[in-house]
């Protein structure tokens, strides 16, 4: 009865315990149990009383029989944790305390189970656990390690990815000065310093861009940085993060540095380079081209197209080609162009359009590249214009042999002829007359060769220069030295020259050419009138055009033409023809770089245009 | 001696004519030498004598250079003139030019007259090489 009593009151103690327990017999049945107990494991029979206890936890753990079994030997079990899933399926986790049950001899006579519902700690210490993983895989991947500087204790600890980047061991304790001594010396050094200070005596916080050097040696780029903690106004230390941004520092600065160099080299190319958009309007320029368009600041072409530039002609032909280049994605390479800015002044390029391809394959604009060869051009030219005048006066110069040669020989064939009939001759009258004939020979060589002198003084003769002459005045001198000869021909001149032209000319070379034109013009006159000669200028280009118009019997140009200046040649039956006149006139023109262009009707009259250059 | 009934000399140097004519008077005798200062002169002379029907000379002796109308000038004119029977022309110049030569060449090559080229001086023994009816 009392027994009775004693287990009705202990049961209802049992039942109203806070924690969830149970006490099992020998046999390892329920005998109490608290209702948290029964609560906590929601068994399906709630009726757990007598119940062994591996009929109610049927998957329990092998392990924890071993342990029941040793409570009822007198021995304490440690605490065990258990998984058991519930009756909604979900896993649930119990921290298991198994104390043998004594009676009040010392007497095992059961066990007695504490459980506690650690489901929640162990979630948390899961997720706790996964976000240290995670944590420590970010801060791996993004190479950011973290730092704490405890002040109070004086101590500072690293995260391994901080070991990692400082490149130490991970068991390497640093402390404040160590780390900071990591630092480059110089400014990285100094910053930090005063970084740490600022923030450890001010509270203010930090993020600085330093180099530091690890423990191999490596100088690395890194982001340092620092926030204080306080609590309750007690500084208690920094804590912070130190991200490694070597790649990017240095791709950054290899980046720089490639575009420096590629500005520095496109600038000082000898080489106008410039980049157009779709709409050819300029988006980039170097320094040759911004020196070749007169302005010292790019941005002062950027946006403009070819139009706002140069000549419309010059810039329409320019648009037509990018157009060309950008629809068709073939570059022109190397092309010569014609440039006439807006002032006028004209350039010679070497011009290349190049397609800038975009990922679409389609053009988004295009690259020019070109090379000022003005000069070069210019060099050609003054080239071509000497090889012109070379070939002219060996041209000149072959003809010339050719005259002397065949003006010497026929005399010299005369003397030997002469001389032979001499020899052989008996008759005194005859032998007297072919005397008579090789003085004649003489003569006639002697004038030759005087005439020929003349030729070659005019064309040899670099010491005569040419002047600013005053046309009019020349004239007016010939024409008063011809007085007589114009005044016994009746002739009249008519001179149209402007009193101020001054050209430029060898004096006496004009005197020569006037005197011989004008007596030309008069001893070939048209006998049925009497002789008109009118002198005009004009000018064309860099000639000033003296023109000598007579109304004589004029020539025959397709009969004579290619003669009239010859030496030696003479078309009319005239008594003073000698055919050296207009041969001389000719080699005087020419040996101040101008030329003579004839008009002539026969019956009608002649008009001589003499090319005066006024270049030196 | 040889007979020639008509003789041209072309030339405007007087020397030359002087002495063709002494060199003729020693290898040929001649009726008729007339000279004329230029191919002008000789040709208007020839056309004359053709519509007049009368006779051409035989032997022409020609030089190049000369005012008006030049050898090369006459020869064209002369070739062209329908003249049935060959007529010997001596060209006679002080010229080495090998233009002339290719010139001669060409005209000698167009027509059915004989013609050749000679460089003064004409020395005695080849004068009556090319004084002969052609």
């Amino acid at each position: 009865m009392l027994k009775g009593t004693q287990t009705g009151t202990n049961n209802y103690l049992v039942k109203q315990l806070p924690i969830a327990t149970a006490f099992l017999n020998r046999k390892l049945e329920v005998v109490h149990a608290s209702d948290k107990w029964i609560e906590y494991f929601n068994f399906p029979d709630r009726d757990v009383f007598g119940k062994k206890i591996f009929t109610l936890f049927k998957d329990s753990h092998k392990n924890w029989q071993k342990v029941l079994n040793d409570c009822l030997k007198g021995k304490a079990s440690v605490n065990g944790a258990e998984r058991f899933m519930d009756s909604e399926q979900k896993d649930r986790w119990f921290e298991w305390t198994n104390v043998p049950w004594h009676d009040e001899k010392e007497n095992v006579i059961g066990v007695i189970l504490q459980t506690e519902d650690i489901t929640d700690k162990v979630n948390n210490e899961l997720n706790l656990e996964k976000q240290h993983l995670l944590f420590n895989d970010k801060s791996e991947i993004a190479k950011i390690g973290s730092w704490n500087l405890d002040f109070i204790n004086q101590e500072l600890t690293w995260c391994t990815t901080s070991k990692r980047i400082h490149e130490v061991s991970l068991d390497f304790e640093p402390n404040i000065d160590t780390a900071i001594d990591f630092y480059k010396q110089g400014y990285s050094r100094n910053t930090i310093s005063m970084a740490v200070e600022r923030a450890m005596v001010e509270g203010v916080p930090f993020s600085e861009k330093l180099q530091l050097v690890t423990a191999k040696g490596n100088e690395k780029w890194v982001i340092a940085s620092g926030k204080p903690i306080f609590k309750h106004g007690i500084f208690l230390g920094l804590m912070g993060t130190i991200q490694d941004i070597s790649e990017e520092v240095l791709a950054d600065i290899k980046t720089k540095e490639n575009e420096l160099l590629l500005k520095t080299l496109i600038d000082n190319l000898p080489l106008n380079v410039f980049i157009k958009d779709l709409d050819s309007k300029k988006v980039l320029v170097n320094k040759s081209e911004c020196d070749y368009l007169g302005v010292k600041n790019a941005n002062e072409l950027l946006g403009k197209n070819d139009f706002d530039l140069y000549d419309k002609k010059i810039a329409q032909i320019s648009r037509d080609e990018d157009l060309q280049v950008i629809n068709s994605l073939k570059p022109i390479l190397g092309k010569e162009t014609r440039c006439v800015k807006k002032d006028g002044t004209v350039t010679t390029f070497l011009t290349s359009k190049i397609p800038l391809i975009g990922d679409d394959k389609t053009a988004n604009g295009l690259i020019g590249i070109s090379l000022d060869i003005s000069t070069l051009k210019q060099k050609e030219e003054e080239l071509r214009d000497l090889i012109n005048v070379t070939s002219l006066q060996n041209k000149k110069l072959i003809n010339f042999a050719h005259i002397v040669s065949h003006n010497l020989r026929s005399h010299s064939a005369n003397f030997s002829m002469l001389l032979d009939f001499l020899i052989n001759e008996q008759n005194g009258e005859e032998r007297e007359n072919i005397t008579k004939m090789l003085v004649e020979a003489s003569d006639n060589l002697l004038e030759t060769l005087e005439n020929l002198n003349e030729v070659v003084a005019i064309n040899t003769n670099t010491n005569l220069n040419k002047k600013p002459t005053a046309l009019k005045e020349t004239v007016a001198k010939v024409v008063l030295n011809l007085a007589g000869f114009l005044k016994n021909n009746n002739a009249k001149i008519i001179d149209e020259i402007s009193d101020d032209l001054v050209i430029n000319v060898i004096p006496a070379y004009l005197e020569s050419i006037l005197m011989n034109f004008i007596t030309n013009a008069v001893k070939y006159k048209e006998p049925s009138r009497n002789p008109r000669i009118t002198l005009g200028t004009a000018k064309s280009g860099k000639y000033t055009v003296l023109s000598i118009k007579d109304n004589g019997m004029g020539i025959d140009l397709k009969k004579y033409g290619d003669k009239l200046f010859g030496m030696y040649k003479t078309f009319h039956n005239h008594k003073d023809a000698r055919g050296i006149g207009l041969y001389i006139t000719k080699n005087q023109i020419e040996a101040m770089q101008g030329k003579i262009v004839t008009q002539s009707k026969v019956g009608i009259g002649t008009t001589f245009n003499i090319y005066f250059n006024d270049k030196n | 001696m040889i007979r020639i009934s008509a003789i041209y000399i072309i030339d405007d140097d007087p020397i030359t004519v002087f002495g063709i004519k002494k060199l003729l008077s020693t290898v040929a005798e001649c009726d008729e030498i007339t000279t004329y200062a230029n191919g002008k002169l000789a040709i208007d002379q020839i056309k004359a004598t053709l519509e007049n029907k009368k006779s051409l000379p035989e032997v022409i002796f020609l030089d190049i250079n000369m005012p008006i109308m030049d050898g090369w000038q006459f020869l064209e004119a002369f070739i062209s003139l329908a003249i049935p029977q060959k007529i010997r022309i001596n060209i006679v110049t002080s010229s080495i030019d090998a233009v002339d030569r290719d010139k001669w060449k060409w005209y000698k090559s167009k027509t059915h007259h004989t013609i050749t080229f000679n460089n003064k001086p004409i020395k005695k023994e080849g004068i009556s090489e090319i004084t002969k009816v052609a």
